[in-house]
């Protein structure tokens, strides 16, 4: 137990620089919305710690599994929807849905998970991104998830605690990063864990895994459906601060491919990477998208993204944290 | 009464596609012995590997491990029973460090890394690995990588540890270091040795049984000295001519 806890909270394994640097990064965001009161910038900012967090819960399938996983939009939809529609129906608190959205999320993924691990590599990817696809067209199609109009939810008076709603988005910062820590917490202990190291092993070297008793599919199985479960949080708190979703928003393919790009861009398989590539691709769509636009050059900011994101996936695969580590090591 | 071996492979055959591996294998391995397998390139030694090993399932035959059926069972199972071995071609894990390649091992019987970890140190110690700890394998030369491949497998705690071609790119001087350190941990750690090699001075030397496979087939058995002398097996690798002239 107390081990447990020392996992969860100690960064010992990571050098003294990143440690600073980590603090730093903490010190900042806790302490942005009293500087910067600028709408649209914390805005931005609550969008780079909702993507931080998608990034983290990728980052164990796709960064410590190796398994490229296209369709995380169809988890934070599970979530989403789970919470608007549990408030909308039954009136229940935020905090109630939360947990119900991670275990529909799971079941779900747990249902699909042996038939798509028997595919490897860029057909798994595939099937992930066809099973989020035709999720999302249910979502649509179905009458009882409010179809393509989506899901309203009704205004609570003042801030409300038990359904996460707040008059002014410092409430929000605050959320979403209490939400994102704790996240970061569980990874940082997961990347220890036993099936963490296992998860890695089999990325690794399928073969030599199971020469050492590692169980490979029901490894990736257990990873599918533990970043479901963290996937599914972040959509609930979707509903919670936009007050509105619909299918297209919070399952599309788009999301889907943004998520895993942070991390690739950050570098997958690193505790640090979701954060580095939130960080640099979120503020990057949202400023230079508007400015661009505002000038009348629609789409120049996807291709200058694109631009990127190519740069990366052919000098450093492994990401921007890649290069940060091949620079140490030759220093 | 019949002695219960530690391993039993019963008329083994495994066809790929109508081409035969191996064919009607059958042998059986003592507790606590060493059991040297060699045959030309394509005898089907590392077939019968795989099939032991639950990489590959038998077209027909039967492999008991202390008398227990293991014929279908998946490759991670086995290895859980106790049957640990090494690749011909490398499987290192390239992004983990030596002692975390190490720590997978060990991670087959505790959940518990300090645990994990205590016995990835113990294990490197006893294959010389220490230094070598924290690096990333893909670093280190080929004969080290070899050597963390072993002490992965050693980690298993396993009963039979099966070496495929651990001394292949390997130097006088280290091939007989390499002995030497297998019978050294072989004592230690109460295994039982099933070794393919191509380096001859390697296998008969630490052998106390080989057995010859050539095409698929089991052609001879006995102690080093005894299968020298077989006909057959000199046949085998150099040809009928030679075998005749002799």
């Amino acid at each position: 137990m107390v081990q447990v806890l020392k996992d969860i909270f100690s960064f010992g394994d990571r050098p003294l620089s990143e440690r600073i640097g980590f603090v730093i990064f903490i010190a900042i965001v806790l302490a942005f919305p009293w500087f910067v009161e600028l709408a649209y910038a914390r805005a931005v900012m609550i969008r780079f710690l909702l993507f931080a967090l998608f990034g983290l819960g990728w980052n164990l399938i796709g960064g410590y599994g190796g398994q490229v996983d296209l369709g995380q939009a169809k988890n934070v939809g599970f979530g989403a929807f789970t919470t608007a529609l549990m408030t909308v129906w039954w009136k229940t608190p935020f905090w109630l849905t939360v947990p119900v959205g991670m275990v529909v999320a799971t079941a779900e993924s747990f249902v699909v998970a042996y038939p798509m691990f028997r595919l490897r590599g860029h057909y798994f990817a595939i099937a992930t991104l066809c099973v989020a696809l035709v999720w999302k067209e249910l979502f649509t199609f179905w009458d009882w998830t409010g179809g393509a109009r989506g899901v309203e939810i009704p205004l609570k008076a003042g801030a409300d605690f038990a359904y996460m709603q707040f008059p002014s988005p410092i409430y929000y910062h605050y959320f979403i990063f209490f939400l994102f820590i704790t996240q970061f917490l569980y990874m940082n202990w997961f990347r220890k864990s036993k099936l963490g190291y296992e998860l890695q092993a089999v990325r690794d070297n399928e073969e030599a895994a199971a020469s050492l008793g590692i169980n490979v599919t029901v490894t990736k199985v257990k990873a599918y459906c533990i970043t479901a479960a963290l996937g599914a949080v972040g959509g609930s708190f979707m509903v919670a601060y936009y007050l509105y979703i619909d299918p297209h928003m919070v399952m599309h393919i788009d999301l889907s491919i943004l998520i895993a790009m942070t991390v690739m861009v950050g570098g997958a398989g690193s505790i640090w990477g979701p954060i580095i590539g939130a960080a640099i691709l979120i503020p990057l769509d949202m400023y230079l998208g508007a400015w661009l636009g505002g000038m009348g050059l629609y789409g120049i900011d996807f291709m200058i993204y694109a631009f990127i994101i190519m740069i990366i996936a052919a000098r450093e695969p492994k990401g921007i944290w890649g290069i940060v580590e091949r620079i140490r090591k030759r220093g | 009464m019949k002695p219960t071996w530690l391993l039993e492979v019963k008329n083994l055959v495994k066809e790929f596609g109508g081409v035969v591996a191996t064919a009607d294998i059958s042998l059986e391995l003592e507790a606590g012995s060493i059991v040297g397998l060699i045959g030309p390139n394509g005898a089907g030694k590392t077939t019968l590997f795989n099939c032991i090993a639950g990489y590959y399932k038998p077209t027909t035959g039967k492999v008991f491990f202390n008398g227990k059926d293991i014929t279908d069972w998946p490759a991670h199972r086995v290895a859980k029973m106790g049957i640990a071995r090494t690749f011909q071609t490398m499987k290192i894990m390239p992004n983990l460090t030596v002692e975390e390649n190490v720590m997978i091992g060990a991670f087959s019987r505790t959940g518990n890394r300090q645990i994990a970890r205590g016995e990835a140190q113990e294990i490197l110690e006893l294959v010389g690995l220490v230094r070598e700890a924290k690096v990333y394998p893909t670093e280190l030369p080929i004969a080290t990588q070899k050597r963390i491949e072993l002490a992965r497998a050693l980690a298993t705690k396993p009963k039979l540890l099966m070496l495929d071609e651990i001394a292949s790119g390997l130097n006088p001087l280290e091939t007989k270091e390499t002995i030497q350190a297998l019978q050294r941990i072989k004592e230690e750690r109460n295994l039982t040795l099933f070794l393919t090699e191509h380096v001859m001075e390697f296998i008969m030397t630490i052998s106390e049984r080989v057995i010859v496979m050539a095409a698929g087939r089991k052609i001879a058995e006995g102690t080093p000295e005894e299968v020298a002398r077989e006909d057959k097996v000199i046949e085998a690798y150099l040809g009928k001519r030679y075998a005749k002239g002799k």
